[in-house]
């Protein structure tokens, strides 16, 4: 068994500075055209999850969405 | 010794000068308390004036209508049901000093606890607004059950205001349904375009066009730090419309954009002073001296004050501040960016600070922040009196589990409390392990340890003692149990009461469960005496229950009568009807059932009742259903005894108290009475009972009842069980039991109902004095039971076997060989 750490984004309205990095650990943070801010990174867990957005609404972020990358499957399925 | 309490989480902040009136707002909480509601819950994201407008509307409501307030500032620390319970009372007791008196000293359960305090509150009379704020922190499971209780049974005088950043899982759903609910959230308490306007040029001084007004108000959405950080960034800066034009043209985060002109333009000594002493939860002079390495902390707090930069005061004195928390995240995000070692020597510092003002709890916080386990687990060993007595258990638990093995294994008091918490959490079988690296530790000729020296250390062998006979009780071994604790009381001094206390006490429950009830009756009278000594009346007290419950197998009701008369006088008179006054009035209903005086044990349960459901002790909350159930049984309500004896088993903790008599045996007997013998077989059965089973003491009320059901049944094998049952209790002295026995065997082996109603044992015993020549006074005496309660027997009985006169139920129960 490996511990499955799955990679989230978030969106944010508003520019956050890339300094936040260091605040977010492991996320990175992408500014969009639109103005928004995309942070990409791994979670561990649920609690892990609802953590990060517990840190960002205490920043006042305004959520927009929140969302699981999908890794690609590794190798076939056995039939 | 109690929780230590920071008067600065009970400090209501003063309304800010700069703050503006908002009274549609202070209307609708208004309202809601007019109107009866429990609960007002202002629920919105950092920044929108949450404790603003709660603090101004008690203050309002204090100057107007002596409603009183009590507020609780939350932190991650209080998820700790001990330390919430302690602040909860002491909040409300800064409203009336009459509340919360009793309530935090030693609870065992927060449930309990927080009945207790509603009571308080209902009594006093007082009025008062309970506000918590900053709720979101809460977390703990066991703490927001108790609060959805607290909000269901709320009294009239009492209402509830909560401000929190998220929705709290509590049963906010329901209570807004039923209408019991105020609501402010976001959109509710954003500055509406005016507001922001008087906010603007009136509070903060700016002269702002309405065009420039309306920008601000469009690019913040009425969120208040944003327009309280986009004033300060505007002081003394020529062109506001040209700052304003730039932030509404930028789509960069509202707080970077805004802290960052904030800073930028403070001088380089705030700034570096705001980095370095973000990290703190509440800061002073002094301590921000000791973190920053600098001086004159205390004058920078208060300029960071007068210039509005985000600073709270905590007190009047203005001794402690905190950041406003949207801004010490930023804060302390800056500060990350100078590196991770930056923030542990600050961590440490602060933690040294703590330490050398005696504020440990704090002190362990920073020194696990700063990753210095050595010196956290030093600390959390120096703490372990101080917690251990206000029953912080969460609190030190959460703390060991941050500590890692290599940590601990050098620290024998530390590995000793690990054990401790092993044992609280059922985790038996890593208790021993621990306690025996400890005492290598410890044994003369082992090399140093790293345990500071201390009454906790020269204790440590009958700590060590005391746990190891603990989990003999346990596992049901007695000869270890009085083994271990025989060497906690031959290590104890004669001045260590509270060791001698426990010793005896252990002792006592194990020969409680060996059957040895004089040995035990005689170990619990010490234990009693050295827990008095010790200061703990309500311990002290509480082996009434214990030394009742043994009494009454003996047959010495009369004491257990005494007993408890004296330990409730006791209880109300220095004790204030706290624990364990309601396990003390559930236990004394028991002993009067027993002498027959019905009345008066119904009136013992309402007194209990009265206290409140809470009021019980976790250990004895199930014996309050038994109490009931078996006055309800004698009362000939079997069915409701039966539903009661069913709560009594979803309630059950096993506790250490010896299972003398299992709730699964009163059912079965109950049973037996009304003839639903397969029931009562299958309980037995279940049991593995067997009339030729070697007996003991803890099995013999199981015994007893499978006795009985061999009675009902008309098998022979009741009669030889019977007679051995009858030698070994007379050969342990149990003469109540004995007479129980000798009852059993005077009826006759014949299926119950073929000769009408049955007598019911207390009846049996009234019946066997009718047939002698004492009179009805005499007889009544001899029960220790009130004349009409005898009266009440007699009336049954000659109803029973449908006579009319004493002499004629003489007759015919000779006839039906019941004499």
């Amino acid at each position: 068994m490996t511990i499955n750490t799955h990679t989230y984004q978030v969106r944010l309205r508003g520019r956050l500075d890339e300094r936040w990095a260091e605040w977010f650990v492991g996320f990175t943070l992408a500014g969009d055209a639109d103005g928004t801010t995309v942070l990409t990174g791994p979670v561990a867990d649920q609690a892990a999850l609802h953590g990060l957005l517990r840190r960002l609404g205490a920043l006042g972020a305004t959520l927009i969405s929140v969302n699981e990358l999908h890794s690609e499957p590794q190798g076939e399925e056995s039939p | 010794m109690v929780t230590p309490i920071l008067a600065t989480k009970l400090f209501a902040p003063s309304p800010r000068a700069q703050a503006i009136a908002r009274p549609h707002l202070v209307d609708a909480l208004d309202a809601g308390i007019r109107g009866g509601r429990r609960l007002s819950l202002v629920s919105a994201p950092a920044g929108f004036g949450k404790s603003t407008l709660l603090s101004a509307w008690v203050a309002a409501l204090r100057a107007r209508s002596g409603v009183r307030a009590a507020w609780l500032s939350l932190d991650e620390g209080d998820n700790d049901p001990a330390r919430f319970l302690a602040y909860l009372s002491a909040a409300l007791r800064s409203a009336d000093p009459a509340i919360g008196v009793h309530a935090h000293a030693g609870q065992p359960s927060l449930e309990a606890g927080l009945a207790l305090l509603i009571n308080e509150v209902a009594h006093s009379g007082q009025e008062i607004v309970l506000v918590l704020d900053d709720f979101q922190v809460i977390e703990d499971a066991a703490i927001l059950d108790a609060l959805g209780f607290l909000l269901e049974r709320l009294p009239a005088s009492l209402h509830i205001a909560i401000a929190s950043r998220s929705d709290p899982l509590l049963p906010v759903a329901r209570l807004r349904a039923r209408g019991e609910l105020t609501e402010l959230r976001a959109d509710g308490l954003r500055f509406t375009p005016a507001e922001a306007a008087e906010f603007l040029n009136t509070a903060m001084g700016l002269t702002l066009s309405h065009e420039d007004v309306a920008a601000l108000e469009t690019r913040t959405e009425g969120w208040i730090a944003g327009l309280q950080l986009a004033a300060l960034s505007m002081r003394d800066r020529a062109d506001a419309s040209a700052f304003i034009a730039g932030f509404a043209g930028s789509n960069r985060f509202v707080i970077d954009y805004l802290i960052e002109e904030v800073l930028e333009r403070a001088p380089e000594e705030t700034r570096d002073f705001l980095r370095d002493t973000a990290i703190l939860e509440r800061l002073s002079g002094p301590l921000c001296d000791a973190v920053t390495g600098g001086t004159g902390g205390g004058a920078t707090l208060a300029a960071l004050e007068r210039a509005n930069l985000f600073v709270v005061p905590l007190d009047e004195a203005r001794e402690w501040y905190r950041y406003h928390h949207l801004f010490a995240d930023v804060l302390r995000s800056r500060l990350l960016g100078h590196g991770a070692e930056r923030a542990a020597v600050l961590h440490a510092r602060a933690s040294a600070w703590f330490e050398h003002h005696d504020a440990l709890e704090e002190a362990v916080r920073y020194a696990l922040a700063a990753g210095d386990l050595t010196r956290a687990a030093r600390l959390i060993e120096a703490s372990i009196p101080g917690v251990r007595k206000s029953r912080q258990d969460a609190t030190l638990l959460r703390w060991l589990s941050m500590l890692p093995a290599e940590t601990m294994a050098r620290r024998p008091v530390l590995l000793v409390f690990s054990a401790w918490s092993a044992l609280v959490a059922g985790d038996i079988a890593a208790v021993e392990p621990r306690l025996e690296a400890a005492e290598r530790l410890v044994a003369p000729g082992a090399p140093a340890h790293e345990s500071e020296p201390g009454a906790e250390l020269d204790t440590l062998p009958i700590t060590i003692a005391l746990y190891r006979a603990a989990v003999a009780l346990a596992a049901g071994d007695v000869p270890g149990v009085t083994r271990h604790a025989s060497r906690a009381l031959r290590l104890a001094g004669p001045d260590e009461h509270l060791g001698r206390g426990a010793a005896a006490g252990l002792l006592g429950l194990g020969l409680w469960a060996g059957g040895d009830l004089e040995g035990g009756l005689g170990a619990f009278a010490d234990a009693g005496h050295s827990l008095r000594l010790a200061g703990n009346l309500t311990d002290a007290l509480s082996t009434t229950m214990v030394c009742a419950d043994m009494l009454v197998p003996l047959g010495r009701l009369g004491e257990a009568r005494r007993a408890y008369e004296s330990a409730l006088g006791e209880a109300r008179a220095r004790l204030g009807g706290g624990p364990p006054t309601a396990d003390l009035h559930g236990g004394f209903a028991e002993v009067l059932i027993e002498l027959g005086d019905l009345a008066a044990a119904e009136e013992q349960l309402s007194a209990a009742e009265a206290l409140g459901a809470g009021a019980f002790s976790a250990e004895h909350h199930y014996r309050w259903f038994v109490s009931k159930a078996l006055l309800r049984r004698a009362q000939g309500q079997p069915e409701a005894a039966l539903a009661l004896l069913e709560e009594a088993e979803r309630s059950y903790r096993r506790g250490f108290f010896a299972e003398a008599r299992p709730i699964g045996a009163m059912k079965a007997r109950i049973r037996i009475e009304q003839g639903r013998l397969p029931e009562a077989r299958a309980w037995l059965d279940a049991q593995g009972l067997t009339p030729l089973d070697e007996l003991g003491y803890l099995r013999e009320y199981s015994h007893l009842t499978l006795a009985r059901l061999l009675l009902a049944q008309g098998d022979a094998a009741a009669d030889p069980l019977l007679w051995r049952l009858h030698d070994a209790a007379l050969a342990g002295g149990r003469l109540g039991v004995v007479a129980e026995i000798r009852q059993l065997q005077r009826q006759p082996v014949a299926p119950a109902g073929e000769q009408g109603p049955r007598l019911s044992e207390r009846e049996l015993q009234v019946l066997t004095l009718l047939a002698s020549e004492l009179s009805g006074p005499e007889i009544a005496r001899a029960l220790f039971v009130s004349v009409n309660t005898l009266r009440t027997h007699t009336r049954h009985i000659f109803e029973k076997l449908a006579v009319g006169t004493r002499q004629a139920a003489v007759r015919r129960a000779r006839e039906r060989g019941l004499l």
